[in-house]
């Protein structure tokens, strides 16, 4: 971890989120949420958690940016108007609330690499000492994840086929409610209201 | 933007990418013993892989290279396979999950739990790669029609 580099990334990961926010082209704002979990991802490696920053590279600048983009394609690609002014002035207080919070939590909390941290005491110390002979595995992420904790990552392997399997019923399901009224009874009344519409806006 | 995208460069560079792409997914998935990544990482680098003619090549060539079946096909294959290892080590009386229980003559324990975690991780990288696969094929099925 190199401090001055770190403080960068942070000026650069402020910059993108409030441009992201900021932006009207939606597009422009998925590949600005690319840029700040790029940027995440360095941190990540850098604080020696490439696991993490793997993981953050892949799914956060890779694979949410196309899922943004695809569903950017069945939508609009403008933002609608911003809040409404008299709302600001509840949300921006209580943000700066939440965000002071935070700071005065994360005061307490211990230094990184602190070996008298709770989280370097009790269990840990057993998987990171014994996870080479018990497993063959050089990586003692992996060993955790895949065989220590592996009910742990058998959920969450749940978790996402759910996703899938939910995020299929609920399309599939609406794009069948708009097709079915649409349906051969209707079909022609609609058609024809539809019909003379384009022939103006073709004419000139 | 489904389908033959208009500029040749992206055509021809993401058709030059893709295959490397998902061969470093493969990497990913199985070199998750020794290295950063594992199942989870190498299953959404794969999808990226499969995603990206389907995002810039024309339609047919897209979806015939991976087609619509696969996402769901891999993803329950996947979690079926990761349930399955779970299940077994039940059979000899141990915990769920526990894969150095299962004795396989001329194996130790920690060589049968290495074994196990490559298994899980191909399972969940399979599951992982189906479902963001899925997710994509039905936000997308819209603009294709």
């Amino acid at each position: 971890m190199i401090i001055p580099l770190d403080l960068l990334i942070f000026l650069v990961l402020i910059i993108t989120a409030v441009l992201a926010l900021s932006t009207k082209d939606l597009l422009a704002a998925v590949a600005l949420l690319a840029t700040y979990s790029l940027f995440t991802a360095i941190l990540f490696a850098g604080m020696a958690a490439v696991d993490v920053a793997i993981v953050e590279a892949a799914l956060g600048a890779g694979l949410t940016g196309i899922l943004f983009i695809a569903a950017i394609m069945t939508t609009t690609r403008r933002s609608n108007p911003r809040l409404e002014v008299r709302r600001r002035y509840v949300v921006t207080p209580l943000i700066v609330v939440v965000i002071g919070l935070l700071l005065y939590a994360s005061s307490g909390l211990p230094d990184r690499g602190d070996p008298d941290a709770p989280a370097q005491q009790g269990i840990s110390v057993e998987y990171l000492t014994r996870s080479k002979d018990d497993t063959n595995t050089p990586n003692v992420v992996t060993a955790l994840l895949a065989d220590y904790r592996s009910m742990d990552t058998l959920g969450e392997t749940l978790v996402i086929l759910t996703a899938a399997m939910s995020s299929v019923l609920v399309l599939l399901r609406r794009r069948r409610e708009d097709e079915e009224p649409g349906g051969p009874p209707t079909a022609s009344p609609s058609a024809e209201a539809v019909g003379p519409d384009p022939d103006p806006e073709v004419g000139p | 933007m489904i389908g033959n995208y208009p500029s040749v460069v992206v055509r021809v560079i993401s058709t030059l990418l893709g295959p490397f792409i998902i061969m470093f997914g493969l990497y990913i998935v199985a070199h998750g013993h020794y290295g950063p990544g594992g199942g989870f990482a190498g299953g959404v680098f794969i999808a990226v892989g499969a995603i990206l003619p389907r995002l810039t090549l024309p339609e047919d060539i897209a979806y015939h290279l991976f087609p619509r079946s696969l996402g769901p096909l891999a993803a329950g294959l996947g979690m079926l396979v990761f349930l399955l290892i779970g299940l077994a080590p039940l059979l000899v009386g141990a915990a769920f999950l526990d894969y150095a229980a299962l004795d396989i003559p001329g194996m130790e324990a920690a060589r049968m739990r290495y074994l196990g975690i490559l298994l899980a991780e191909i399972a969940i990288g399979a599951a992982v790669f189906g479902s963001m696969l899925t997710i994509f094929d039905v936000l997308t099925d819209e603009v294709r029609r």
